[in-house]
């Protein structure tokens, strides 16, 4: 069993530089592919022979391979050439170049702010037209995604700029299913539950989480992924969206009490890997290898479905790991909310090959062939959920597509120094020992100033 | 007798030892580096690589052979047998304790066997041989077995594979390295050619202004070339070079003038001045003092600055990523090649050690053919 797998990976890993050559990975008529779709827009497609499109993203090895492998298939419909380069630093350099007149066609977009941030300094031009009628058609809670790729252009026109295309889902827990299985434990179903099982795996002399915070100068980012699920799951998704646009300030006590929920988790030296002192110390890419040690250090590690990407190289998903929702309170009724964050492209350098793109995107093939290949889930209502590489993802695909509510990553949506700065040295410093109260005045005061 | 001429001071060891210190200071971190090089990303997170050289007892899980796998259940009388080694394709311990629940990890010692319920029975000997017995067929996942080992160190060379033979999104780490190359050589040959000429105007002729001048190149000294990132790309575009080897050696050359000019300003400043009047007597043009005279002599703070602007420009990120690096993924060099290998989320710290090795072998190279230019254009106008 275990050498085959090996000899699978190998195969893989030796594979996958001719896929980043961008080849067609998958022959036509193979695999769950809509197939279809794919023929009925090549045909309508424009001929683009010799133009070249340019795209520009965050993505790198090996996310990079796959895009180019999606984006064969477009350059095969049309004649174009499209290229996508990476960088770390993607989210200084494409300022940059917009100011300095050589941006890219299309960019990708981390995060709707800095997208929103361009878009105002004209530099972002608008989506084909149809786009967020289709967005509110075809995607699962359509309009929360027209409106968070909805931006003010220099004039202050509201215009469509970001297309979500791979959005990943936060609120799930990743366990051993073994390891839960050789101490009798039980997935949870209630929030009741999880803190139960928390006490009992506390109780039986183990420690039931893993968390890390450290992220180098992103360092705290993980904790407020946790503060904006315990939000979800204690007040309305209106209160939400109130302290998203700080309507209701970081002090009102719904805030603090949703903060004082992770630290019921995260200030428990019994409850962390390593005390409540390693909690911001340690690496959130080191930090689920903890689940898979002998003895396991932890049973539970709450984090982005991306988070399988830091296993150990040995680990299988969906045999060794898997996952549970996070599950919302049993006594209060607010549904099932689902917390994710997604990456949005926009035209930076409007061409026919980039509106072409776009509307290639929308196609459930362009989808499929990215599900087939990574841990990339889409909100797409109309792809063959068969096309998930695995069984993880098509149930992390399931969550998405059955959300009654769907929120963005708050700290995305929240001006940078709050949402990229103070919000996470402040939850460094209440993991640290500081009072719920004190950390989000400190964040409070922080977005007085950044407004 | 102590104060004897030629004697030792007993200062001497102080000297001795501080200076073995300083070296393994400065050792210490590379060292490190290196034997994480040879690590897999699983062993570094796990443990230290100071633990890395030694045999060490460690904790892993296996997993005995899939009943499920065709072949895998033999027939042995009555029993359906699967038999294997734990460490098979792993480097080979001595098992001491075992156990198959996460959490008794080490229930049995090595050689005895385990009762599994429904009369399924496993004995892990030391050496990891395994057996594994049933009355009934087996079905589901292989069994896990925890074992307490001491392993011998284990080094990979597949990180060097890894970086040396992946293809990025704009080729391989051989193009990158011509690329480099394409960057480097020019972007230090250019600044040097100008700054020649400019460091003996302002040294030896006499013109308006000259003092004013050299302030000016001192003052330019202290601006960040971040200043300059989006103003110069903007004039590139404008005048039509764009992004590309002329928009990046034009860049190297600017922001490497000021420093150029300034330090052989200041050696040729400090040449004797008898030398050079002799050859005006004698009648010699500007130019033939520069060429005959001035250039040879300053050999060593040419050599000097060739080398600081070789390592400046082959280390260099930010100004290949803004003025050479383009979305047609024709253009990249090693140090964008390394950050892409680092991964989407930068949690591959075996590829940062590895790359740091294989990118630090041409500076090295460079480094020791100039060395002893270098240690002479230290000094290189300090003294006048």
């Amino acid at each position: 069993m275990k050498k085959t797998l090996m000899a699978s990976v190998a195969a893989f890993a030796l594979a996958s530089p001719a896929f980043a050559a961008g080849h067609l990975a998958f022959a036509e008529g193979e695999g769950e592919f809509n197939w279809d779709s794919y023929k009925a827009w090549a045909e309508s497609a424009p001929d683009l022979s010799g133009q070249q499109l340019t795209i520009f993203g965050p993505w790198l090895t090996p996310e990079d391979g796959y895009f180019s492998n999606m984006l064969a298939y477009f350059n095969e419909a049309t004649g174009a050439e499209a290229v996508y380069t990476g960088s770390d630093s993607f989210e200084q350099q494409i300022i940059i170049d917009a100011e300095a007149g050589s941006a890219p066609n299309i960019a990708v977009f981390p995060q709707p702010g800095l997208a929103s941030g361009m878009a105002g300094d004209g530099f972002l031009s608008p989506l084909p037209e149809g786009t967020a009628d289709w967005t509110r058609d075809n995607y699962a809670a359509g309009q929360s995604w027209v409106d968070l790729g909805t931006y003010a252009d220099a004039d202050g026109n509201d215009n469509m700029y970001g297309f979500f295309f791979n959005v990943n889902l936060k609120s799930i827990v990743w366990y051993s299913p073994e390891n839960f299985e050789d101490a009798g434990y039980e997935v949870p179903e209630s929030m009741e539950d999880l803190k139960a099982l928390t006490q009992q795996i506390a109780a039986d002399g183990e420690t039931p989480w893993c968390i890390g915070l450290g992220s180098g100068a992103a360092t705290g980012w993980p904790a407020t992924d946790w503060v904006e699920d315990m939000m979800l799951r204690t007040q309305e998704p209106g209160v939400y969206d109130e302290w998203v646009a700080n309507t209701i300030p970081f002090t009102d006590e719904r805030v603090l009490a949703a903060i004082d929920e992770f630290g019921w988790f995260a200030r428990n030296d019994d409850y962390v890997a390593g005390g409540a002192a390693a909690v911001a110390s340690t690496d959130f890419r080191d930090s689920p290898k903890g689940m898979f040690t002998s003895p396991p250090q932890c049973y539970m590690h709450r984090q982005a479905s991306f988070a399988s990407a830091f296993f150990p190289e040995d680990v299988v998903v969906g045999e060794d790991a898997d996952f549970f929702y996070l599950p919302g309170f049993a006594e209060k009724d607010l549904g099932s909310p689902v917390l994710g964050a997604g990456t949005l492209l926009g035209i930076t350098n409007p061409s026919d090959a980039a509106d072409a793109f776009m509307t290639f995107l929308q196609t459930p093939f362009a989808n499929e062939i990215m599900m087939a290949q990574t841990g990339f889930l889409t909100p797409h209502k109309g792809v063959n959920l068969a096309a998930y590489n695995n069984d993880t993802l098509r149930k992390q695909g399931e969550i998405l597509l059955g959300a009654t509510t769907f929120r963005f990553d708050a700290s995305d949506l929240m001006p940078a120094a709050v949402g990229q700065g103070s919000f996470w040295t402040g939850m460094v410093d209440y993991t640290g020992g500081k009072s719920a109260a004190d950390v989000a005045a400190a964040i409070q005061t922080s977005w007085d100033a950044a407004k | 007798m102590d104060n004897i001429a030629g004697s030792k001071s007993s200062l001497t060891w102080v000297v001795h030892i501080s200076v073995v210190l300083l070296v393994a200071l400065w050792l210490f971190p590379t060292v490190g580096l290196l034997v994480s090089s040879f690590r897999t990303a699983d062993q570094i997170a796990t443990g230290g690589w100071w633990k890395a050289m030694l045999p060490a007892e460690q904790n892993q899980t296996f997993r005995a052979t899939d009943p499920d796998d065709e072949g895998a259940q033999s027939r042995d009388g009555d029993l359906y047998v699967i038999e294997g080694n734990v460490f098979e394709g792993a480097a080979v311990g001595e098992i001491s304790v075992w156990g198959t629940s996460s959490r008794e990890i080490s229930a049995y010692q090595a050689g005895e066997t385990a009762d599994l319920g429904d009369g399924e029975m496993l004995t892990v000997q030391a050496n990891g041989d395994y057996r594994l017995t049933s009355p009934t067929e087996m079905s589901g996942r292989g069994q896990r077995i925890f074992t307490t080992a001491v392993t011998p160190p284990d080094f990979t060379t597949q990180n060097y594979k890894d970086v040396l033979f992946t293809e990025g999104s704009g080729g391989g780490m051989a193009k990158a390295f011509f690329n480099t190359l394409t960057v480097t050589i020019p972007a230090t040959i250019i600044p040097i050619l100008i700054a020649a000429f400019a460091a003996y105007a302002l040294a030896w002729m006499d013109f308006p202004g000259r003092a004013l001048l050299i302030a000016a190149v001192v003052a330019l000294l202290v601006v960040p070339l971040q200043l300059a990132l989006i103003p110069l790309l903007r004039f590139h575009n404008e005048i039509g070079i764009g992004k590309g080897y002329v928009g990046v050696w034009l860049a190297h050359t600017g922001f490497g003038l000021p420093l150029a000019i300034y330090l052989l300003r200041n050696y040729m400043v400090g040449l004797p001045r008898d030398i050079i009047e002799n050859a005006r007597v004698d009648g010699a043009s500007d130019f033939q003092i520069f060429v005959k005279i001035i250039l040879p002599l300053s050999f060593p703070a040419l050599a000097s600055f060739a080398i600081f602007q070789f390592l400046w420009t082959w280390n260099d990120l930010l100004v290949a990523l803004v003025f050479l690096i383009d979305s047609s993924g024709e253009t990249t060099v090693m140090t964008k090649q390394i950050v892409e290998l680092l991964g989407t989320r930068g949690g591959n710290w075996e590829i940062l050690a590895t790359a740091a090795f294989i990118s630090i072998a041409v500076p090295l190279a460079v480094f020791f053919m100039m060395q002893k230019y270098l240690v002479r254009g230290l000094l290189a106008g300090s003294v006048k």
